[in-house]
């Protein structure tokens, strides 16, 4: 692992790492990346793996897969939310590929940018990439395209850290903060930095949790829009909650008020639907992937309240 | 009764091996020593004049070997005689966003893809049009000079009375319904080798052999002829194994002709493989369909009159349009019986990749408009749907209103089978809230009466040779494309000769060795090639006959071919002789044993002559029947008849086939009604495709048509902005997935067509237009909404449900995003867009001339 | 780009090729190894058909690197059936109808071969899930579905008979 920081640290800029490859090289093959040199960790053993760590939570290597997290039990039974998230990831096939750290590090979607060289020529490029102009809000000058990974919602909720690793050394940080909110600087990874560790808390343990999906096909495909909720109970009352949406922002983002909307209350129809009209104002949908955004925002809505009921009901 | 020994029997297809390990070899497999491999540069611009190309700085890449421009091949083709409209490398203009520009032929594909970077075009940019009946109200500006206000073709069709019918019916519904365009995305992506031989003779450039995942290879052979200027005798057109089709092979697509047209001007055999990207704009898809029905019926049911005005989003090109836009109204026509219809039907050009033939060619569309109609209808008068359809059905043999000859028709027993397999009666209005049933019916070609070559030449030609070891060596040009082609020529040829299956072997589709063939579309190959290898296969049966009732002092016409042996009727059947069995597979290399000695193929063997058998093996009969003619040949091939071949008004050559074959299906879904979300669970599909030849096959072309019909309902749309196909890819392009697939129940239905080889018919593609309404229907049953735009969508569908309830409602419009930019290109057509980018592309001009003179021209 | 020497086991059998590091696997088999049999259907990621196993788990060898499957035991459908005949698997999927056009069926052989290696009697619903991640456009996935209960009993008749 120093010897692939110390890399990273060479070069700098020309650099990419792959992990799993799933998002980095089919968008090589579009052109998205013009970096020089790739970075192959794949094989580095000390990254792979779940650790739990007793009274202190666990820690998941940023190589471990996301087909091991999915079957994990450890994790199944401590942090639903996380198994459940993971195993709606793209197909089983890519879940055999993609990790855990590509999954929080992966690139922002758009459909006027995951395209191919010649296809963005006919459109004249957009601002994340060789242009700048904004195809999905004309005369901005902010990119909008859209996070659309299914575990970090999941993290978000469990207020997870990442560890990162440069050089200069190894600092940790909180999920919340890892996202800039922006499409196309999208994460605070400098080009030398490694994500090399996640970090659940042991006080995120045991929470009831689920994710709920909006996919047309029911494989393969990314989130349209994305809802991750856990949610601690105590004696038929919420203890605590978290929920966090993904795919209508560029950034995953947890739902600023849903803890105290839902703290101390028993979850009824008329609950969960005001919590779903909350996270729908949260979502910012544009045209950056297939259906519409206001059907996108709406749905954010329904799987929201349908996700507090699930967890309330212990579904 | 008839007793067949391989027909009717379910056997693993003979080609099957290769593809489960992975040997079979398709077009891209291939390699040759020195192949270069060819990349293709495409217009950015929907609608542009090439005003300068300029290929030197490509050209001066190390690695690259020859680069062809539109000049290099300036004749015009197109896959119908009267639509010759294309260029394989465009020559003056550019009519969609990857069209086709250059192609670089080098020494690998990096080098390649890094000249076209550097091939400089010069473009004027014209207004580009994407909308159909926008499109129709051009006056200048054309996307083809020879045609005025972009009608690629238009036909008005009046049958019967449809005013009288009108007049007489109860009930009236009308409305507009909309397909949108959905792609084969066959799984393989199409692949050209081209090679050029040295004539011995000349010591120049002689024949060329093609290589590729076709269809039509001798429309392909025709096609390259006209384009090369070459005779079609210098050309061999060879299909390897082709990835599946559904029509998106079965016209000559410019990658074809541009491999060979490289490999001419690079002296060097090129091989080009589509990208995934490419294959969508190459495409030939099902058009965009807009769909202004009028239905009529009486209190009783009874179907008065039909009105049908159709547009159809063609692309840029003719392609396969006109008859397309044909099926469209002649389908109308041999489901049920429709005493007046009227047909106005418009293929309209725009500047998108040119859509063709799809599984289904013309009928998928309407069909939904009309059967959803008739729904309706039977809603009105409180008629069970079901019902509904039995109240109309025709009376077969019959010519229908729009000159359709129908003789078998499996419709009715279609009906009565999903009727009963379902538990209609019993559950249909009985089912859950959100949950529901729906019925539909449809129809197609056993293959098309006329041929789009208008000529007297046999559809289907097939030889067959048979030679001392007992092979039977089948010569046919139909097109394997993953249907069971080459299974089904196997087995005919067997059932009728009496040998095993093991002993022939299929040799398809290679123009120098197989007789000419028109190709796998239209669901023609069963009908036509089945029906040239039944008399093929009859030929040759005469031949062995006629030597075999001389050993065995009887009639030719006493004799029996079964099983590998032949005996006379009424006397010793014996089978399974010295212990072989006719066990399917048993192999034909291994000889069986005559008189003690082991009988190989190029034996010259004396038998003792043991006075008159009453029984020989295949392989003795056939030896002795080669004793006095040497190997045995046959040949055998289809024409349809005159009486199938359909009305003489314009336009009435497309419609007509020697059979139909007919389905009916009940769907069975539920909608989330907070989402929208519809899903399928059940699909009960009756079929009927006259005999069933091989029941695992059939089966499996009926449950693949119906989940593809499944695609087009819910989830398969290709999504236009501007001329730019946003979902170029199966990632965006979504194609279902095994998760959300439904059990299909497929019913095969046997009518025994009169014409049809053992009473067979077409089973492909029939069952895809019943599926996408059956669905429509079922979401009516299960939430009362009647949708009208394909694919439902669950935005779609949740608009709709909004709008019945009067509830707020979600903002769509048809497949086009309201809250996108009407216009992208802002930059006023300049390809590198005008400003300070943060990280202008390498290739950007403006950066390649300096950062300050960029910032200058601004 | 300038090439490097790799060391490849595909197939039980080790190779030495000289790629260019940015060569992908797939690439690797088909053009350097003429192992034909991984398909190239999508450029995507998408669809399957280069479905290849790396130390005995499904992957899509159009997304890896050959470099970094160095040391890695890949195999590919040429490597499924050993012995000049079928396996259970490829055989079933002929009987059944499980391939039409063949294209995409080595990719849905090496699923299907680590799913039953997993789980050997998987029910309806794990095969659905586990097939989840290949794109097959002829067959509507349900024949598959049948040629993988048909493998299950003829491995377990087999297994039965060898006793």
């Amino acid at each position: 692992m120093e010897e692939a920081v110390g890399y990273l640290a060479k070069h700098d800029l020309g650099i990419r790492v792959l992990a799993g490859g799933t998002d980095l090289i089919p968008s090589m093959r579009q052109g998205l990346f013009d970096s020089e040199h790739v970075l192959d960790i794949r094989h580095i053993g000390e990254l792979r793996g779940i650790r739990p760590r007793p009274g202190n939570g666990v820690e998941i290597g940023a190589l471990t897969t996301l087909a091991f997290i999915e079957r994990a039990d450890f994790l199944r039974r401590h942090y639903p939310v996380l198994t459940e998230a993971a195993a709606t990831v793209a197909s089983p096939l890519l879940r055999n590929m993609g990790t855990i750290g590509g999954n929080i590090c992966l690139d922002t979607r758009c459909l006027w940018y995951n395209q191919s060289l010649t296809w963005r020529k006919g459109c004249g490029f957009c601002i994340k990439k060789d242009g700048d102009l904004c195809h999905v809000a004309p005369g901005g000058t902010k990119c909008w395209a859209a996070f659309s990974a299914d575990t970090p919602p999941a993290l978000l909720c469990l207020n997870a850290e990442v560890e990162i690793a440069s050089a200069s050394g190894v600092r940790r940080m909180r999920l919340s903060d890892f996202y800039t909110g922006e499409g196309d600087a999208y994460r605070k990874l400098q080009a030398n930095e490694l994500l090399t560790r996640v970090f659940l808390p042991e006080s995120s343990a045991d929470y009831r949790g689920v994710y709920r999906k909006l996919r047309i096909r029911g494989s393969i495909d990314y989130p349209l829009a994305g809802v991750a909720v856990a949610m601690k109970r105590s004696n038929g009352y919420v203890a605590d909650a978290r929920l966090a949406i993904t795919a209508v922002n560029p950034a995953p983002l947890l739902v600023k008020g849903v803890t105290e909307m839902l703290e101390g209350k028993a979850v009824d129809e008329a609950l969960a639907e005001s919590v779903g009209v909350l996270a729908a104002k949260t979502a910012k949908p544009l045209t950056t992937s297939a259906l519409t955004p206001e059907y996108r925002r709406e749905m954010i809505r329904v799987f929201t309240k349908r996700a507090v009921m699930a967890v309330a009901n212990g579904n | 009764m008839t007793d067949f020994s391989i027909i009717g029997k379910p056997i693993a297809m003979v080609d099957a091996a290769g593809k489960t390990t992975g040997s079979g070899k398709y077009t891209d497999d291939l390699n040759l020593p020195g192949m270069l491999v060819g990349r293709i540069l495409h217009s950015p611009f929907p609608h542009a004049r090439i005003k300068r190309i300029d290929t030197s700085r490509a050209a001066a890449l190390d690695g690259v070997v020859a680069i062809v421009t539109g000049k290099d091949a300036p004749n015009p083709y197109g896959i119908l005689p009267v639509g010759h409209d294309e260029h394989a490398l465009a020559l003056d203009k550019v009519r969609y966003v990857g069209d086709n520009v250059a192609c670089v032929a080098a020494i690998d594909e990096a080098t390649a893809d890094q000249a076209l970077e550097l091939i400089d075009v010069e473009y004027e940019v014209l207004p580009a049009y994407f909308d159909p009946e926008e499109s129709m109200k051009a006056e200048a500006d054309l996307i083809h000079d020879n045609k005025p206000h972009n009608l690629e073709k238009d036909y008005h069709h009046v049958f019967g009375d449809p005013d009288k019918g009108f007049a007489d019916a109860d009930h009236v519904a009308e409305a507009r319904f909309i397909a949108n365009e959905v792609t084969h995305a066959a799984m393989e992506p199409h692949s050209t080798l081209a090679q050029f031989e040295i004539d011995s003779q000349t010591g120049k450039r002689g024949r060329l052999t093609v290589w590729s995942s076709t269809q039509v290879p001798y429309y392909l052979q025709h096609k390259l002829s006209l384009v090369l200027e070459m005779p079609m005798a210098q050309i061999r057109v060879i299909k390897p194994l082709v990835g599946g089709g559904f029509g998106g092979k079965s016209e000559v697509i410019p990658l074809e002709i541009i491999a060979a047209i490289a490999a001419r001007a690079a002296r060097a055999p090129v091989k080009i493989t589509y990208t995934r990207e490419e294959v969508f704009w190459a495409h030939r898809g099902r058009p965009r369909t807009i769909i202004d029905l009028k239905t009529c019926v009486k209190n009783d049911g009874r179907i008065t009159a039909v009105k049908a005005r159709v547009i159809q989003d063609g692309g840029a090109y003719c392609s396969y349009g006109v008859v397309t836009i044909l099926y469209s109204g002649a389908l109308l026509g041999a489901l049920y019986d429709i005493p007046n219809i009227q047909y106005d039907g418009y293929r309209v050009l725009t500047n998108k990749p040119a859509c063709g033939a799809m599984r289904g060619h013309g009928t998928v569309n309407v069909r939904f408009a009309f059967e959803s109609q008739l729904d309706e209808l039977a809603a009105k008068i409180n008629l069970d749907p079901a019902d509904i359809r039995q109240r109309n059905l025709l009376q077969p043999p019959c010519v229908t209103v729009n000159g359709l000859r129908v003789q078998s028709y499996g419709l009715p027993e279609c009906i009565e089978k999903v009727v009963e397999r379902s538990g209609w009666k019993q559950r249909k209005g009985k089912l859950p809230r959100s949950r529901g049933l729906g019925i539909a019916c449809s129809h197609y070609v056993s293959g098309a009466a006329n041929s789009i070559i208008r000529s007297d030449m046999p559809h289907s030609t097939v030889n067959i040779k048979i030679d001392r070891d007992g092979g039977v060596v089948v010569y046919t040009g139909a097109s394997e494309i993953g249907q069971g082609s080459d299974t089904m020529t196997a087995q005919i040829a067997a059932e009728t000769l009496g040998c095993s299956l093991g002993r022939v072997k299929i040799v398809a589709a290679d123009t120098d060795l197989t007789p000419i063939d028109i190709g796998s579309y239209s669901s023609r190959v069963t009908f036509m090639a089945g029906n040239a290898t039944l008399r093929a296969a009859e030929q040759v049966k005469k031949q062995i006959a006629a030597a075999a009732a001389r050993k065995m002092s009887c009639a030719p016409e006493e004799l029996i071919f079964r099983d590998d042996s032949v005996f006379r009727k009424n006397g010793h059947v014996g089978t399974a002789a010295f212990g072989r069995p006719a066990e399917q597979g048993s192999s034909a290399s291994v000889s069986g044993r005559v008189e003690g000695q082991i009988l190989r193929g190029s034996l010259q063997q004396k038998r003792k002559d043991e006075g008159p058998k009453d029984w020989m093996t295949f392989e003795e009969a056939v030896v002795a029947a080669i004793d006095f003619h040497g190997a045995l040949t046959g040949t055998g091939s289809y024409a349809p008849p005159p009486e199938a071949r359909g009305g003489k008004h314009k336009g009435g050559g497309v419609g007509p086939s020697p059979a139909y074959s007919y389905s009916a299906q009940v769907a069975e879904v539920s909608v989330d009604e907070e989402t929208g979300e519809v899903t399928v669970h059940k699909v009960w599909a009756a079929h009927d495709c006259g005999r069933a030849l091989n029941p695992v096959s059939v089966e499996g072309q009926i449950i693949g048509s119906v989940w593809m019909g499944m695609g087009q309902a819910l989830t398969e749309e290709m999504v236009w902005k501007d001329g730019m196909l946003m979902n170029p890819g199966l990632l965006e392009y979504r194609s279902p997935s095994s998760v959300e697939s439904p059990e299909v129940e497929p019913i095969i239905v046997e009518s025994i067509d009169p014409e049809g080889p053992f009473g067979a018919k077409e089973c492909s593609e029939g069952s895809l237009a019943a599926t996408i309404p059956a669905i429509a229907n079922a979401i009516y049953d299960a939430v009362g909404v009647r949708l009208h735009e394909v694919p439902f969508t669950p935005e779609r569908v949740l608009a709709a449900l909004r709008a019945q309830r009067g509830q707020k409602k979600i903002n769509l419009t048809e497949g086009i995003d309201p809250t996108a930019p009407a216009k992208f290109r802002e930059h006023g057509g300049s390809l590198w867009f005008r400003g300070k980018g943060p990280e202008r592309h390498p290739l950007d001009p403006a950066r390649r001339e300096g950062p300050a003179e960029a910032a200058g021209g601004d | 780009m300038k090439k490097e020497l790799i060391e490849l086991r595909v197939n039980s059998r080790s190779y030495e090729l000289a790629v260019e590091p940015s060569k992908l696997l797939l690439d690797a088999l088909r053009q350097d190894l003429q192992l034909t049999g991984s398909k190239r259907g999508c450029d995507d990621s998408s669809c399957g058909a280069c479905t290849v196993q790396v130390d005995g788990v499904p992957m899509l060898s159009c997304t890896m690197l050959a470099a970094s499957c160095e040391r890695q035991e890949i195999t590919t459908i040429e490597g499924v059936s050993g012995h000049g005949s079928l396996a259970a698997i490829q055989k079933a999927y002929g009987d059944w109808g499980g391939a039409q056009c063949g294209f995409c069926t080595p990719g849905f052989i090496m699923t299907v071969t680590h799913l039953l290696a997993e789980n050997p009697r998987p029910t309806e619903e794990d095969i659905r899930g586990a097939l989840s991640g290949n794109l097959c456009r002829c067959t509507g996935y349900s024949q598959m579905y049948q040629a993988i209960k048909a493998a299950i009993e003829a491995e377990q008749k087999g297994m039965a008979e060898a006793r």
